[in-house]
């Protein structure tokens, strides 16, 4: 008798422990969408209501989360007896997104949300936004100051939805010092697929056992890097002008590029130019601060991180993304996240308040300070031209080829950047078709054809779950 | 939340009817006695209710279901999410689950057993080193791997560098998939060996004086007493961290998702890792699969219950 309850508590504990996982932020389901409209609400809609109390939920950690918390407070102090926002962190992007699924169905949504520009259909999707755009035409402004590059992202019929807000984009980080120990010139970095190979095997260096020391060139299997290749290949990464004129159905990962990408890196690592990395940036970021790696690929919003922990032994240049063929003639994707204000359940001052809150963050004050205390890349042109950011780009010449890269970007469907409900699993199928390829072997082609084929699944999946 | 279930399916237990009472009391008295002890049961079913019974039904309901995009269950779609468990994929992580509890679980016991035997001697300075070795214990499963990810990041691994100066090249760790599979093993291993020390300690330490020295005396020395006598004796002990070691490594996700996140190409993709990635990694909200793939959990588990209590617990010296 004993033994059998036993038994059976220890089923049931288990049964329990799977079953709550799945069931409780589903059992809380409640779809009926009282949409309250999305309509914007003008500025008179605060008035005389008192101090207004929003919530904003990000995901900004460590010395972003701090410059985001000056402003807020900046916030606070400028319109108080009007607008109060609260901050509230919530972890990761992907854990910002799921607790806000969540909080959807169970009515306790924020009123500002930030969310990886991944999400960017999934949120119009949801149906629970109000568009940025309805406020600007709301309130006769325009969204000029905004860099067109930036806007291109979360635009969608030539709406935007979201206002970005931390931005960045990918450079080649180099080792200066052993650029020029190796007798190369870092300030003529390698700008293609065979340029990188040329220069890693200079600056690649061995000790007396044969043990490599440094690698020429490392950088993690990240998905990211995959969608930014095509961008500068002036390639669409899913079909549907990707994903711009209609729903996506399909993304392209098994191309010629990719192909080619993938069976270089491999070589790479087989001649012993680059070690093996997985997909974690930080991983890839400490082999590149301890000197392991001597080229690394990273966002500009590392570029303060790694000029700190490389102080008093390197120093740091900076080059454009490198393309994969010397003809591409695109330019990278500028990715982040951006801020969404939530209209599903809010009265007109909370939806009013947000928007305040929000356009507080995107003018070119907030941007500049935003920029030079994190790195990441100012949505607003205004604040390249503030004396505060001119000052930090003198100091940190590394920041301006970000700039140059920005501007020499062609505005096209590619280098917008393939929007699709789906797209963090398509982040997610990169990747492991990169690591497929580089880490176990795999034929790049076979690799790519494979997760392209699994992701299939996940796209239409979304698509019908959207189509109702 | 294994915890409170336990807890909650031992007061069930508790409630079975005392023995040897009378055959007819007073009916009054019975009634309220009957009533009292409902009463008394209560919250212990409640929280069954609550926290066992209706999520597996939930479970099963869900696993049934397809989702919006926000999660919520919509259409029917009747087995097709169980149909998609019958694929090589998903064989794969069966396999690999597999594999990841055998390799925790064997190492997993015989290590600390090994270092529990010299530690329950009485030597100077062995409470330290009970000490030091039982600590991984209090770590936190987020806080173990991400120490161990450090400790073997290529670009600044002490442990490569440790290797190196004995003229060893250090493996990919985490990078290639046959060493990604032996570190998360490892550092699982390195944790669950804390708790099983202490408990294999406590068995040891409970062993009789007088029992061994008529073991000694019946000629039984060495290796001969420990499987004939030691072993027996502290079998309880032993159990119990067979049992809790195996559903440690059967519920094993963090130490994945932190170090590998199921890489490389999947290689550490483990069921609860795979439960976990289809409900809500990636903006995923695909619940109905990953409440089919809890139902093979729950099997699992119970298979292995069934085993470990009906065929182990036999061998099993209560004293």
């Amino acid at each position: 008798m004993r033994t059998t309850l036993r038994r059976v508590a220890v089923g049931l504990s288990l049964a329990a422990l799977t079953a709550t996982a799945a069931a409780c932020s589903s059992a809380t389901a409640d779809s009926s969408a009282t949409s309250s409209g999305t309509d914007a609400p003008a500025a008179s809609a605060l008035d005389g209501k008192g101090e207004v109390s929003i919530d904003f939920w990000h995901a900004m950690t460590g010395k972003n989360g701090e410059a985001l918390t000056q402003l807020a407070d900046q916030f606070n102090a400028k319109n108080k007896g009007r607008v109060k926002v609260n901050l509230q962190f919530k972890n990761t992007y992907d854990d910002t997104l799921s607790a806000y699924k969540a909080a959807l169905n169970s009515g306790q949504a924020p009123d500002v949300v930030q969310v990886y520009d991944i999400g960017t259909r999934f949120m119009i999707d949801s149906k629970s936004t109000v568009p940025v755009q309805a406020f600007v035409d709301a309130d006769k402004s325009t969204t000029a100051d905004i860099q067109p590059n930036i806007a291109g992202y979360y635009s969608v019929d030539n709406k935007l939805y979201s206002m970005p807000f931390n931005t960045s984009m990918p450079l080649l980080y180099l080792n200066k010092t052993a650029f020029t120990k190796a007798g190369l010139d870092p300030a003529n970095p390698p700008k293609t697929l065979d340029e990188i190979t040329e220069a890693a095997r200079k600056l690649t260096v061995k000790d007396a056992n044969g043990r490599v020391t440094q690698y020429g060139f490392g950088a993690a299997l990240y998905g990211w890097f995959l969608e930014q290749w095509t961008a500068v290949g002036n390639q669409e990464y899913c079909d549907q002008g990707n994903g711009r004129d209609g729903r996506g159905t399909t993304l392209k990962l098994a191309t010629d590029d990719h192909v080619k990408l993938l069976a270089w890196w491999k070589k790479m690592v087989d001649e012993g130019l680059a070690p093996k990395l997985d997909s974690n940036t930080t991983t890839a970021d400490n082999a590149f601060t301890a000197g392991t790696v001597a080229m690394t690929l990273e966002s500009t919003g590392s570029l303060s991180g790694f000029l700190k922990s490389s102080e008093g032994k390197f120093e740091i240049a900076t080059g454009n993304y490198p393309k994969i063929n010397t003809t591409d003639a695109g330019g990278p994707i500028i990715g982040g996240a951006s801020l969404w204000v939530v209209g599903k359940g809010k009265d007109d001052a909370h939806k009013r308040a947000s928007w305040e809150f929000v356009k507080f963050l995107s003018d070119k004050d907030s941007q500049a300070t935003w920029h030079t205390s994190t790195g990441y890349f100012p949505i607003s042109k205004g604040a390249l031209e503030t004396e505060v950011d001119k000052q930090w780009v003198a100091q940190r010449p590394q920041f301006q080829t970000a700039i140059t890269q920005l501007q020499n970007t062609p505005l096209s469907k590619a280098t917008q950047g393939c929007l699709l409900g789906a797209m963090p699993q398509a982040r997610k199928a990169a990747e492991q078709a990169m690591q497929a390829a580089v880490l176990s072997g795999t034929e790049p082609r076979a690799a790519l054809e494979q997760q392209q084929e699994a992701l299939a699944g996940p796209i239409k999946d979304y698509n019908q779950s959207v189509a109702g | 939340m294994t915890a409170p279930t336990l807890l909650a399916a031992d007061t069930a237990a508790r409630t079975d009817r005392p023995p040897g009472r009378p055959r007819r009391a007073a009916a009054p008295a019975r009634a309220r006695e009957t009533a009292l002890g409902l009463l008394f049961a209560l919250p212990g079913l409640a929280g069954l209710g609550i926290f066992v019974i209706f999520p597996l039904f939930q479970a099963v309901y869900l696993a049934t279901r397809g989702n919006d995009i926000l999660g919520n269950p919509t259409r029917s779609v009747g087995m097709a999410h169980f149909q998609e468990l019958l694929t090589p994929e998903f064989g794969t992580v069966l396999w690999q689950t597999l594999v990841f509890t055998v390799l925790v679980v064997v190492p997993g016991v015989l290590l600390p057993l090994a270092l529990a035997a010299p530690m329950t001697q009485r030597l100077p300075g062995m409470r330290v080193f009970r000490t030091a070795f039982a600590l991984p214990f209090a770590y936190s499963v987020s806080a173990a791997s991400v120490v161990w990810l450090i400790m073997l990041n290529p670009g600044i691994s002490p442990v490569n560098w440790a290797l190196g100066l004995i003229g060893v090249p250090a493996p990919n760790w985490t990078t290639e998939p046959g060493w990604a599979m032996a570190t998360v093993v490892g550092v699982t291993v390195w944790m669950v060996s804390g708790f099983n020390l202490l408990v294999l300690a406590a068995g040891l330490a409970g062993v009789d004086e007088e029992v061994l020295e008529a073991a000694r005396m019946d000629g039984a020395t060495g290796p001969r007493q420990f499987v004939s006598i030691v072993l027996p004796m502290i079998s309880p002990s032993l159990f119990f961290a067979v049992v809790t070691t195996t559903l440690a490594a059967l519920q094993a996700l963090g130490q994945v998702q932190i170090m590998t996140d199921g890489g490389p190409n999947g290689h550490t993709r483990t069921l609860v890792y795979s439960i976990f990635d289809n409900a809500f990694h990636n903006n995923n909200s695909n619940f109905g699969l990953a409440s089919a793939q809890g139902l093979v959990l729950l099997v699992i588990g119970v298979l292995i219950a069934v085993v470990q209590f009906g065929v182990l617990e036999r061998r099993v010296h209560y004293r």
